[in-house]
C-alpha cells in the first residue's frame, strides 16, 4: 500500500530576482514511480536540488514521513534516504564494481574485507535485478552498468527516495530498458522513485503517477491511466505539438553526393556500404555499443579507416584530418557538447565562429568582430536561441540552446554533408522540434544528412532511410515504409539480419 | 554601468586597485618614486623576466607550461659568451643564440605535439638538458669581455635615456597584445587552453599552434638571455638561474588560470608592475628581500583563490543554477 513519504509543501524558489519554483506541492509515496515531466527551464532540477538539500526554499516547507524536515545539505538528505542519480554516471574508474558501491561506507573502520565486500556487492545487485560481477574495474563497465552501481550504492545506504534524473539519455534502447526494469523493482521494494525524463514512451511505461510542471509552477498530477502523451505534452508546452512524430515528405534528389564501400576500421567495424543523395536522411539506429559514431569519426577524418573506399561529391575522399573534411564540406556535429562540441566558458560569439574562424579575419589576421557579432546574432534570431547577448558564456544556456549554438557552428560552413550524432539528447521536445525542422531544412535545401540516434521515434520521423548497425556491423537498411520500432530493434540486436 | 562593474569584480580590476593603493603608499613613502629615472632602474632590473613573461601568457594560456625558460636564457646568454671569446663575429654570434632559442622551443614542441608527452614532464628534463648545455660551454668561468656596442646597449640610453631592452619589452608587448586579444591566432590559443579536443573537431591545427608557442617562447628567452648578458656585461653557468619559477608567478598573479583559457596580457602587465613597485617600496621601508619575496608569494596564493570565491559563491548565488 502506497504511503507517502516525502511530501513538498508549497515550496518556492527564488534565485535573485528570478523566479525558479512557485507554490510547488507535490506528494512521493513508497512503492510507486513518480514521473516528473517539463520542458528544460521548467525547475526540474532545482526541485530535485531543493529534495537533495543542495538549494534551501525561499518558502514552503518539506515534510518527511509527516514530520516537517529542513534538509540543510547533501549530506543531511542522504541520511535521510534521499539519494539522486543522473545521466553522467559518478564512478571512479580504477576502482572495482565492489569498492565503487561501498565507497562512502565505512561502518567497518576504514578496511573492508574485499571477499565480504563483494558479497555484500553481490547481494545488493541481485536486489536490483541484473547480472554484474562484483570485482570488474568500473572502467570497463557500461553507462547503464555504472548506473547500476550508482543505484546499488544509493541502496547500500538504505534509499527510501531514489530520483532519478534523465538515467536513459546517454543509454541504447535495450540498456535503458533494463534501467527501467531497475526502477520498476525498486518501487516494488517500496523505494518511492521519482523519474525524470524526456523520452515520453517511458514514461507510460514505467510511471504509475505523472506530475507535469511548467515555468516553475505544478500543472498537474494524475495517475498515468489518465494521462494521454498528447494531452501531457500540450500542458508541458502550454499548446499543441502534433507534428512531433510526423514524417515529413521526403526531399531525397538523384544524385549521390556520399558513396561508401566497405568501409572498414579494423577491430571497430567493418564493410559498412551505404549510398547517401542529395536531400536525403539516412538514419543510423542501434544500441550503444554498435559503433556508430565510429563510422561517422572515420568519415569526419578523426580516425582515419583501414580499408574502404569513400567518394565525396564524386571524388575519391581519403580524410585524415577533421580540417581536410571540412574543407570539402563535411560537418560533424558531435554527440558530447560539453567534451567535444562546445567551449563551454567561452562567448557565443566565439563558439559559432570557431569553424569558419577565417572568414571572420581581416587580410592581417586580426578578427572582424562586428562580423563576428553580427553572425552570432543572426543565428540567435534564425534559430531561436534564448540568450542575453552574444557575449553570454555558453555554459550558462540550457541544454538545448547550447546544442543549437553548436549546430550555429556548423551552418556557418554551409556544408554538403551535415552527420548529426545523437542531436536531440537530453533536450526538451521545443527544441528538439526545432532541431528536427533544421535537419529537415538542411535536406531541402540540397544537402544530405547522416543522422545518429538511439531515439526509436526520432529515426522514423526523420530518416528516408534507416541503417541498422550492431557491434561494428551492418545489419540492414530499412526504407521509411518498411521500418517499425520493432523492425528496427529485431535488427539491432541481432535477431535478424539480410543479406546486404 | 553593468559592465563596469563587471570590470571591477575581474582579477584585472583588483589588480588595478591594488597597483594603485601600493603606488601611492610607495610615493607617500619617497617622492622619487614615481620618477622617470626610478621606473626605468625598476624596468631594468626585471627585464629579461618581464619579456619572457609575456610569451609564458600565451604558452599558459594554451594550458601548457615552459618550465626551460631560464635555462634556455642561460644557454643563450653562455653561448653568446663561448662564441665571442672564441673570435666569432659579434652579429652572427647573436643569430646563432637566436636560433638556439628556436631550436630549443621546437624540441620542446616536438615531444608534447608529436610524442604527446606532457609539457611539465618535457620542459623539465629540457630546463635540466639546456642548463647543462650552458654549463658545458662555460664550465666555471666568467666571460665578460664583450664588444663595447654590446655592452652599450645593455647599459645606456637608446632613445635618451631608455634602453634597448625597455624600448623592446613595450613594442613586443604591443605587437603581443594585438595577437592575443585581437587576432585569429591569439582566438585560437584561448580556444585550445579552454578544451584542445573542441579546437580539433572544429578543424584547427591545435599540434601546430603549439609548436609555434613553444618555438616562440624558445625565441623570446634566448633574447632574453642576450639582453642579461648586455646588461650585466658578463656570463656564467648560473646566469638567469631559477628565473622561471618568477616568470610563471607574474604570469599567475596576473590572472592567467594555469589550467588554461583565461587570463589577458593586460593583467600579466599590472602584475609585472605590481611585482617591481611592491619590491620597490618594500625596499623602501627597509624590508628584506627574502620577507619581499614571501609577500610575493602570499600574493600569488591570493591569486589564485580571489576568482574562485567570486565566480563559484558570488556569481552562483547571483545567476542561481544557470552556471
Amino acid at each position: 500500500m502506497p504511503q507517502p513519504i516525502l511530501r513538498l509543501n508549497s515550496i518556492s524558489k527564488y534565485f535573485g530576482m528570478t523566479k525558479a519554483l512557485s507554490d510547488m506541492s507535490i506528494t512521493f509515496n513508497s512503492g510507486e514511480v513518480h514521473a516528473i515531466v517539463g520542458e528544460n527551464g521548467a525547475g526540474k532540477s532545482t526541485i530535485i536540488k531543493i529534495m537533495t538539500g543542495i538549494h534551501q526554499p525561499t518558502s514552503g516547507t518539506i515534510e518527511l514521513d509527516g514530520k516537517a524536515s529542513i534538509m540543510t545539505g547533501p549530506q543531511a538528505a542522504r541520511e535521510a534516504g534521499i539519494v539522486a542519480i543522473y545521466q553522467e554516471p559518478m564512478v571512479f574508474p580504477d576502482l572495482d564494481v565492489a569498492e565503487n558501491i561501498f565507497i562512502s561506507d565505512n561502518s567497518d573502520g576504514l578496511l573492508m574485507r574485499p571477499s565480504e565486500q563483494r558479497k555484500r556487492a553481490s547481494a545488493l545487485i541481485k536486489r536490483i535485478g541484473i547480472k554484474l560481477d562484483p570485482s570488474r574495474i568500473a572502467s570497463g563497465l557500461t553507462l547503464a552498468e555504472q548506473q547500476a552501481v550508482e543505484i546499488a550504492r544509493a541502496l547500500s545506504q538504505d534509499v527510501r527516495v531514489l530520483i532519478m534524473d534523465e538515467p536513459t539519455a546517454s543509454l541504447s534502447a535495450h540498456e535503458a530498458g533494463q534501467l527501467r526494469k531497475i526502477a520498476q523493482n525498486l518501487a516494488g521494494q517500496g523505494v518511492a522513485v521519482v523519474y525524470i525524463s524526456h523520452r515520453l514512451e517511458e514514461i507510460f511505461e514505467i510511471s504509475d503517477r505523472v506530475t507535469v510542471i511548467r515555468d516553475g509552477s505544478h500543472i498537474s498530477t494524475k495517475p498515468i491511466a489518465e494521462v494521454t502523451s498528447d494531452g501531457m505534452i500540450t500542458e508541458m508546452v502550454g499548446r499543441g505539438f502534433s507534428k512531433y512524430f510526423e514524417k515529413a515528405t521526403s526531399t531525397t534528389r538523384d544524385e549521390v553526393i556520399l558513396e561508401v564501400r566497405n568501409l572498414t576500421l579494423e577491430g571497430v567495424f567493418e564493410n559498412i556500404s551505404f549510398d547517401l543523395h542529395r536531400g536525403e536522411v539516412l538514419c543510423m539506429a542501434g544500441l550503444v555499443g554498435a559503433r556508430r559514431t565510429d563510422v561517422a569519426l572515420a568519415l569526419f577524418g578523426i580516425m582515419p579507416p583501414t580499408s574502404g573506399v569513400v567518394k565525396f561529391k564524386g571524388q575519391t575522399a581519403k580524410f585524415t584530418t577533421p580540417r581536410a573534411a571540412i574543407e570539402a564540406g563535411i560537418a560533424y556535429v558531435s554527440e558530447d557538447r560539453r567534451k567535444l562540441g562546445l567551449a563551454m566558458p567561452m562567448a557565443i560569439k566565439s563558439n559559432v565562429s570557431i569553424v569558419t574562424l577565417d572568414d571572420f579575419l581581416s587580410p592581417l589576421g586580426l578578427l572582424k568582430s562586428e562580423k563576428e557579432r553580427k553572425a552570432a546574432r543572426h543565428f540567435i534570431d534564425s534559430l531561436n536561441i534564448r540568450t542575453p547577448d552574444v557575449e553570454t558564456p555558453v555554459g550558462m544556456l540550457s541544454g538545448g540552446n547550447q546544442q543549437k549554438v553548436m549546430l550555429a557552428k556548423w551552418l556557418n560552413l554551409n556544408p554538403d554533408l551535415f552527420i548529426f550524432d545523437e542531436p536531440t539528447r537530453g533536450i526538451d521536445i521545443g527544441a528538439k522540434a526545432e532541431v528536427h525542422d533544421l535537419i529537415r531544412s538542411v535536406a531541402a535545401k540540397g544537402g544530405a544528412a547522416l543522422l545518429i540516434s538511439s531515439d526509436l521515434p526520432e529515426v522514423l520521423a526523420m530518416g528516408d532511410r534507416i541503417l541498422v548497425m550492431r557491434e561494428g556491423h551492418q545489419m540492414s537498411i530499412l526504407k521509411h515504409s518498411e521500418a517499425t520500432q520493432e523492425s528496427i530493434m529485431l535488427h539491432a540486436t541481432g535477431q535478424r539480419q539480410e543479406t546486404i | 554601468m553593468k559592465i563596469a562593474l563587471n570590470k571591477l569584480q575581474s582579477w584585472e580590476g583588483f589588480l588595478l586597485c591594488a597597483l594603485i593603493f601600493i603606488t601611492l603608499l610607495n610615493v607617500y613613502l619617497s617622492p622619487q618614486f614615481l620618477s622617470f629615472s626610478n621606473w626605468i632602474n625598476l624596468f631594468q632590473l626585471s627585464i629579461e623576466k618581464v619579456i619572457v613573461a609575456l610569451v609564458m601568457t600565451f604558452v599558459i594560456i594554451n594550458a601548457e607550461i615552459d618550465l626551460s625558460v631560464g635555462s634556455m636564457m642561460g644557454l643563450s646568454a653562455c653561448a653568446f659568451g663561448w662564441m665571442v671569446q672564441g673570435g666569432v663575429p659579434g652579429g652572427l654570434v647573436i643569430i646563432t643564440c637566436l636560433i638556439i632559442g628556436v631550436v630549443g622551443g621546437a624540441i620542446n614542441g616536438w615531444f608534447i605535439t608529436k610524442a604527446g608527452l606532457p609539457s611539465l614532464v618535457v620542459t623539465l628534463a629540457t630546463l635540466i638538458g639546456f642548463r647543462g648545455l650552458a654549463r658545458v660551454l662555460v664550465e666555471d668561468r666568467g666571460i665578460n669581455e664583450f664588444p663595447e656596442w654590446f655592452d652599450a646597449l645593455g647599459q645606456q640610453g637608446l632613445i635618451g635615456p631608455i634602453p634597448f631592452a625597455i624600448i623592446a619589452f613595450f613594442i613586443l608587448f604591443t605587437a603581443l597584445y594585438i595577437v592575443l586579444q585581437r587576432s585569429g591566432f591569439g582566438r585560437k590559443t584561448y580556444l585550445i587552453g579552454t578544451n584542445r579536443e573542441v579546437a580539433d573537431y572544429a578543424g584547427i591545427n591545435t599540434a601546430g599552434h603549439k609548436m609555434i608557442l613553444f618555438i616562440a617562447s624558445g625565441l623570446v628567452s634566448a633574447f632574453a638571455g642576450l639582453l642579461y648578458a648586455a646588461r650585466v656585461g658578463a656570463v656564467r653557468g648560473d646566469v638567469a638561474l631559477g628565473f622561471e619559477l618568477d616568470i610563471i608567478t607574474i604570469v599567475l598573479l596576473g590572472g592567467v588560470s594555469i589550467f588554461g583559457g583565461s587570463g589577458t596580457l593586460f593583467g600579466t602587465l599590472l602584475a609585472i608592475l605590481i611585482v617591481l613597485s611592491l619590491r620597490n617600496g618594500m625596499a623602501l621601508i627597509n624590508i628584506t628581500g627574502h620577507v619581499q619575496t614571501g609577500v610575493i608569494g602570499l600574493l600569488l596564493i591570493g591569486s589564485v583563490i580571489a576568482p574562485r570565491i567570486h565566480l563559484t559563491s558570488f556569481w552562483r548565488r547571483l545567476k542561481g543554477e544557470h552556471l
